[in-house]
């Protein structure tokens, strides 16, 4: 769909000329995020600086009922901040700023634009910092983590961002500017914020965020164990969490993606070995060392090939910058790659890797793991060549099939990226319809018009239609007279 | 990596286009993406619109060329990129490409030609150098500028911010000067272009401070332009051309072609990469950075109290991977203060001539830059590559800071104890 | 439709959930004499009986542990109590994936004896928690000190199933402790006192037990000394377990000796932990000023019981840490009888008052409101006799704009006004 020569200079006399993308290269470079397999591009990328812009935007797209789709960095893994209906795509890069930093109270408030590391590294000198770290933290938004309710390897203890979000400030649907939430404890009413958190622009845009900071812990130990293969490293995982130790972040990495990283990075993970586990303890430094022995023994007992521990800062960030830059170091072994982001109960990991290399099998392709093995969140690159025919399609089919096997064993469909487009055929897996009725209602009462972010999240499925009525228990006989 | 070739639709490059993964860490890396926030305008963007190109979805066309007439060529983005893709060479490339088109408007065409046709010609330079320091001398820059003339041809008005001190060159360094004590080996000296004829004492201060590190110093006098700027601008056979003279102009009887202009140094790695033969592959693998083989000596410094910063050239920082050398050097200064630069290695806005050729871009950058010094508290900022210095230099007298800009080699010159050895 | 008769009603009524579950009348929810109390087994007898009240518009109000009642808007109509007590059964118990699902009706004691086989705790401690239903606790967001560490019942719901007000049976969230797949349902109905759906099942994320807890009792002369103290330990590597302030008149409910403020600071980890953060927080209580005591283990118990057994109005409220001394102050000076206590670290405290009556309570929760709302805080009437709720606002105010939206919510989900009507926020 093209857009009205009215909506354009609506834009335009709102936004600047500088604030408005309108030729086809520029348009083309935001038809996709990082997963490059959805393409959609905008009739028009526009680059607000403030929320009463945002809202206005909003406005005149509602009005002329045009689609539209919200961005951050564009780094997101399921083809959530493109616009397959066309429709003005919202970029928030350009609203950057911490709006307010309150450390006696633990809070800040911030636009969305700005880069989830950015936060950390503005408060890590006073000694505070924004848990929630997605791989993709160096780039990736906080508007973007919360649209997708960004996780990470520390959010088996820390919790994933809605855990940390006090507060919105949120453009919905209807172009009413909404205030959720906030610093003080304890507000009255419906938890908005947390039920916005996720909503993947389906709701609206996300104008501001109030976060929750923490304070840095007195010691960091971070260890890798190495082990002959996935299952063994699983096992080691389990008993961990069995022995009543909650680590910050239990990481799993297999042969092929250790290869790669070591082939991006340096040596950083010891060839040969099947799998490795990035295990990293943090708390008062008496609490660490003695979780750190009590781990390393466990991991022997699980018959770990090494174990080593990180010695200084250096090395902790070396064997850390291996494990966050393993999606993009992928290229190296792979054209093309598929990223899975199922969950399945952590008791069951075990299960799933050997169910995954049957299905690698059964496809030839490569699998290439690396994920957040303390909470069950599978990550396999499933490796393809998509110069090569039908091996797209058979990296699709073996996607497919991991899917149902997670949900078969109690997972879930997305265990932090989301659902977008990639996934949302895959909700009914998951849901019923009358589960799937709420959402699509829920949705309609803050996008009534379906122009926000269209075609993502929820599936074309019946009960995401109108009109759609979920069945009712029967009542018994002779209810009414 | 790849050889270099001239299209996109090259099979070895567009398999380096297509090895990247478009996972955007390359972004905040970037400095066009820091100052405008634009897909576009980030190494993500240019590279999918490359491909686009490459692949036959897109025209060379003029909005296409601004996005990458717009690009500093500075390489933060290779030293972010997990993948690995060679974003350098992939830009030289799409250049050479726009190059050949031959559709530019006639003003860059004039701007471009006065450009190539003096700088990578030292002769041509030192004549032009010459006219601008009678220009300067006689009062009529200072006319020029009440005209307001240059306010309307903003390449002008860049160039003439950026020449403040035109010396005298006090002669070429010498041809060759011997080791103190027992020679380690041989190096070869570039003197660059505008580094002989601007900064000749750096040149000289080089060739002092290797003979104390135990190097037999050779500068042929003979040497032409290394190409770098031919090379960043695309065109690549005036670059070749410029590659195979150096190579057959530089002896090859020594250990190291040393430079100290991050620019030239890292256009030398890249010899290989272009022309590949054993003079030009020769040249890429013994090309080392002056402070690279001073920080492997045991000079003898003295104290230098002062208060410094040091700035990234990014042909020094992502063009050569050179960080910790020229870091640890001053590290050994007695009583030197080396406060960090807190994005010391974002471009400064100088790359080559981007700030003549993107006058707009390049002053948002330095002022970028020129915020971050000052939150330093530095008087002196310390950075090994003459662009960087004129840019940080005209960005200081502008704003009227007091502010001293010198190369790592000046720094080591002055606090050396020459009588020690 | 005909409208059906009272006796055809009781009928349809018993053959859902059978005669010896269904009662006329029933014990008052909050002063209103419900027309019929029902007791369902499964959690499809309890969407049948909703079902039927929407069909029939009657006004359905979930009912625990009964805990919670003098709570909201006194209710306009209760024409069916849900009565969740039967539907009290831990359904699924993982404890290598630290969840565990349990029916409505459960209550966070009986859980709890079920976990400590495997060390595994629910770290949610409410006044009485022991025998509130894990229902209540969810659809009335109630927490305690453990909330300092762990979170509320929002941190640890992953999943949720409840009866909308149709009756259809609904799922919301997952059964593992990371899934972000669709809407974050069971945020949604956390603290929406069953507005929107009458909540039946539940999935939670568990923790260990940890190994030891301590706790000590820090005494100071000023409130302000007080506030010091708990900004340094925030602003510290210490990591709290619970971290409640104590005014004069709690010290005394707890047989404590009195001081103008005190804090309850626990920490709960391996031994050796415990030790070598008890010399920290000891040395941030002096220096502060203020005199440290260890207190046994019994002591989380009292102080539980103390809150649970008073016996007033409690009022909830919502403010920052770094305002505490304003909040005690203000609080004081408005009701100088009240006893106030709660986590000093996240500004989420209680007010214990007397005797209160209307003429009283008013304009002191309007000065109250007005200091805690410049932090955007609020003050919420947790619990008051009937009479004295009919006569003032016990949510406080909302934003319009947000406000707006829960309405929308409401009116979408239940448009016949079926669940808990006229209790909640607004009156939704």
């Amino acid at each position: 769909m093209a857009l009205s020569a009215s909506v354009v200079a609506g834009l335009q006399h709102l936004l600047g000329p500088a604030g408005v993308v309108l030729t086809r290269e520029g348009r083309l470079t935001y038809e996709s995020d990082m997963l490059t397999l959805y393409k959609g591009m905008p009739d028009a990328v526009v680059l607000p600086t403030s929320t009463e812009e945002v809202q206005a935007v909003v406005r005149i797209c509602r009005e002329a009922r045009v689609p539209v789709v919200p961005r951050g960095s564009g780094t997101g893994l399921i083809g959530g901040a493109t616009a397959p209906q066309g429709g003005v795509m919202v970029s928030m890069t350009r609203m950057t700023r911490i709006l307010e930093l309150d450390l006696a109270n633990r809070c800040a408030t911030v636009q969305p634009g700005l880069i989830n590391l950015w936060l950390t590294n503005a408060v890590r000198d006073r000694g505070w910092f924004f848990a929630p770290d997605p791989s993709s933290q160096m780039v990736s938004s906080i508007g973007g983590n919360v649209a997708t309710n960004a996780g990470g390897p520390h959010c088996l203890k820390y919790g994933i961002t809605t855990n940390h979000v006090l507060g919105l400030e949120m453009v919905i649907g209807t172009g009413e500017v909404v205030s959720v939430g906030g610093k003080a404890a304890d507000r009255p009413g419906y938890d908005l914020t947390g039920t916005m958190v996720g909503n993947e622009g389906t709701f609206g845009l996300v104008t501001a965020i109030t976060v929750r900071l923490l304070h840095l812990p007195e010691a960091v130990k971070t260890a890798l164990a190495s082990f002959a293969s996935l299952v063994e490293a699983s096992e080691a995982v389990s008993a961990i969490i069995a022995a009543g130790i909650i680590p910050a972040a239990l990481e799993m990495l297999d042969d092929a993606m250790i290869g790669a990283v070591n082939a991006a990075v340096g040596k950083v993970y010891p060839d040969g070995a099947g799998a490795v586990l990035l295990i990293e303890l943090d708390g008062p430094r008496a609490e660490v060392e003695a979780q750190a022995e009590r781990v390393a023994a466990i991991c022997r007992e699980r018959q770990a090939l090494m174990v080593t521990v990180a010695r200084d800062e250096t090395e902790r960030a070396l064997l850390w910058k291996g494990r966050k830059e393993a999606a993009g170091a992928v290229g190296r072994i792979t054209a093309a790659y598929l990223l899975q982001d199922a969950v399945v109960p952590r008791s069951k990991l075990p299960q799933i890797m050997r169910e995954m290399v049957a299905i690698s099998k059964r496809h030839r392709l490569l699998f290439a793991n690396v994920f957040h093995a303390g909470d069950g969140n599978l990550h396999p690159l499933i490796c393809y060549d998509d110069r090569k025919p039908g091996e797209l399609e058979r990296a699709q089919q073996a996607n497919e099939e991991l899917l149902h096997a997670c949900i078969a064993l109690g997972g879930s469909v997305s265990g932090e990226h989301g659902i977008g487009m990639d996934k949302a055929k895959n909700l009914p897996l998951q849901y019923a319809e009358a589960d799937l009725n709420f959402m699509f209602r829920l949705r309609r009462v803050f996008d009534p018009d379906g122009l926000m972010n269209p075609a993502k999240l929820l599936p074309s499925h019946p009960a995401c239609g109108e009109g759609f009525r979920p069945a009712r228990p029967t009542l018994p006989a002779g209810t009414w007279v | 990596m790849a050889t270099g070739t001239d299209r996109l639709a090259a099979p070895a490059t567009l398999d380096d286009i297509r090895s990247c993964v478009h996972c955007g860490i390359c972004l905040p890396a970037c400095p066009t993406y820091r100052a405008l926030g634009e897909e576009m305008d980030s190494p993500r963007g240019r590279i999918y619109l490359m491909r686009a190109v490459a692949e036959g979805r897109l025209d060379v066309t003029e909005t296409y060329t601004h996005h990458l007439d717009l690009c500093l060529g500075c390489r933060a983005c290779e030293t972010a990129c997990p993948a690995g893709v060679p974003f350098g060479s992939l830009l030289e490339t799409a250049r050479a490409e726009i190059e050949r088109g031959g559709r530019r408007p006639l003003r860059r065409r004039l701007l471009e030609a006065f450009i190539f046709g003096v700088f990578p010609h030292p002769r041509r330079l030192a004549i032009v150098l010459g006219l601008l320091r009678r220009y300067r001398r006689w009062g009529l820059q200072a006319l020029v500028r009440r005209s307001g003339l240059l306010r309307r041809i903003p390449p002008l008005a860049a160039m003439d911010a950026l020449l403040h001190d035109i010396p005298r060159t006090d002669g070429a360094p010498p041809e060759f000067l011997a080791a103190r004590g027992r020679a380690l080996g041989r190096v070869a000296l570039l003197t660059g272009c505008v580094q002989r004829h601007l900064f000749a004492d750096v040149n000289h201060d080089t060739m002092r401070l290797l003979a104390l590190a135990g190097w037999d110093v050779v500068a042929p006098r003979e040497q032409g332009c290394c190409g770098a700027l031919e090379l960043h601008g695309g065109r690549l056979d005036a670059f070749r051309a410029r590659a195979r003279a150096l190579a057959a102009t530089l002896p090859s009887d020594v250990d190291w072609i040393v430079t100290n202009a991050a620019g030239c140094g890292s256009a030398l790695r890249d010899y290989g990469h272009w022309v590949d033969e054993d003079a030009t592959r020769r040249v890429a693998a013994r090309s080392r950075d002056v402070t690279e083989l001073l920080v492997e000596a045991d000079l003898p410094l003295g104290s230098l109290p002062l208060t410094v910063t040091y700035h990234d050239p990014c042909h020094l920082a992502h063009g050569q991977r050179v960080r910790t050398a020229p870091r640890a050097l001053l590290g050994r200064i007695p009583d030197l203060a080396v406060v960090p630069l807190a994005d010391s290695d974002l471009c400064c806005g100088s790359a080559g001539v981007y700030n003549v050729l993107e006058p707009e871009m390049a002053d948002r950058l330095l002022a970028l830059k020129i915020a971050r010094i000052v939150e330093t508290g530095a008087r002196t900022v310390v950075t090994g590559n003459p662009g960087c210095l004129m840019q940080i230099a005209r960005g200081a007298r502008a704003r009227g800071l007091d502010l001293e800009l010198v190369h790592p080699v000046t720094l080591l010159a002055r606090a050396m104890r020459w009588e020690d050895r | 439709m005909v409208v059906v008769t009272t006796p055809a009603l009781g009928g349809a009524l018993r053959a859902i959930v059978g005669a010896e579950h269904l009662h006329e009348g029933g014990a008052p929810v909050d002063g209103a004499a419900p027309r019929w109390t029902a007791a369902p087994a499964t959690i499809e007898q309890a969407a049948a009986l909703v079902a039927l009240a929407h069909d029939e518009r009657l006004a359905v109000v979930p009912r625990g542990s009964g805990a919670a009642l003098e709570l909201g808007h006194p209710p306009t109509r209760v024409d069916l109590v849900l009565d969740t007590r039967r539907l009290d059964a831990v359904l699924e118990y993982n404890p290598d994936d630290l969840t565990v699902s349990v029916q409505a009706g459960c209550t966070a004691g009986a859980l709890a004896a079920r976990l400590a086989g495997r060390r595994q705790i629910l770290p949610l401690d409410p006044p009485g928690w022991a025998a509130r239903s894990l229902g209540g606790i969810a659809a009335t967001q109630a927490s305690g000190p453990l909330r300092q560490r762990y979170g509320t019942m929002r941190d640890l719901l992953l999943g949720v199933r409840f009866a909308q007000a149709d009756g259809v049976l609904t799922w919301g969230g997952a059964k593992v402790v990371k899934s972000v797949s669709g809407y974050d349902v069971p945020k949604l109905m956390v603290g929406a006192l069953g507005t929107l759906g009458v909540l039946l099942e539940l999935t939670l994320r568990l923790h260990p037990a940890p190994d030891h807890e301590a706790t000590w009792l820090a005494s100071f002369r000023t409130p302000a000394h007080a506030q010091d103290c708990v900004a340094a330990l925030l602003d510290s590597t210490v990591q709290t377990n619970r971290l409640e302030v104590l005014d004069g008149r709690v010290l005394a409910a707890c047989s404590l000796p009195v001081s103008a403020a005190a804090l309850a600071i626990s920490i709960a980890t391996v031994e050796p932990a415990v030790r070598a953060q008890e010399g920290l927080v000891k040395a941030i209580v002096q220096r502060a000023p203020g005199a440290v005591q260890t207190m046994g283990a019994s002591f989380w118990k009292t102080y539980d019981r103390a809150l649970a057994g008073f016996d007033g109005v409690t009022l909830r409220i919502g403010t920052v840490p770094a305002r505490l001394v304003e909040t005690l102050g203000a609080v004081q000076a408005v009701l100088p009888g009240a006893a106030v206590a709660g986590a000093a670290g996240l500004g989420a405290l209680r007010a214990l008052v007397t005797h209160a009556d209307v003429s009283v309570l008013l304009p002191p929760l309007e000065r109250l409101r007005a200091t805690v709302g410049e932090v955007g805080g609020g003050v919420t009437v947790e619990r008051a006799p009937r009479a004295l709720r009919e006569r003032l606002d016990p949510w406080g105010p909302v934003p319009a704009a947000a406000l707006a939206v829960m309405r929308a919510i409401k009116t979408e989900f239940d448009p016949r006004g079926v669940l808990n009507p006229g209790r909640f926020v607004g009156r939704l």
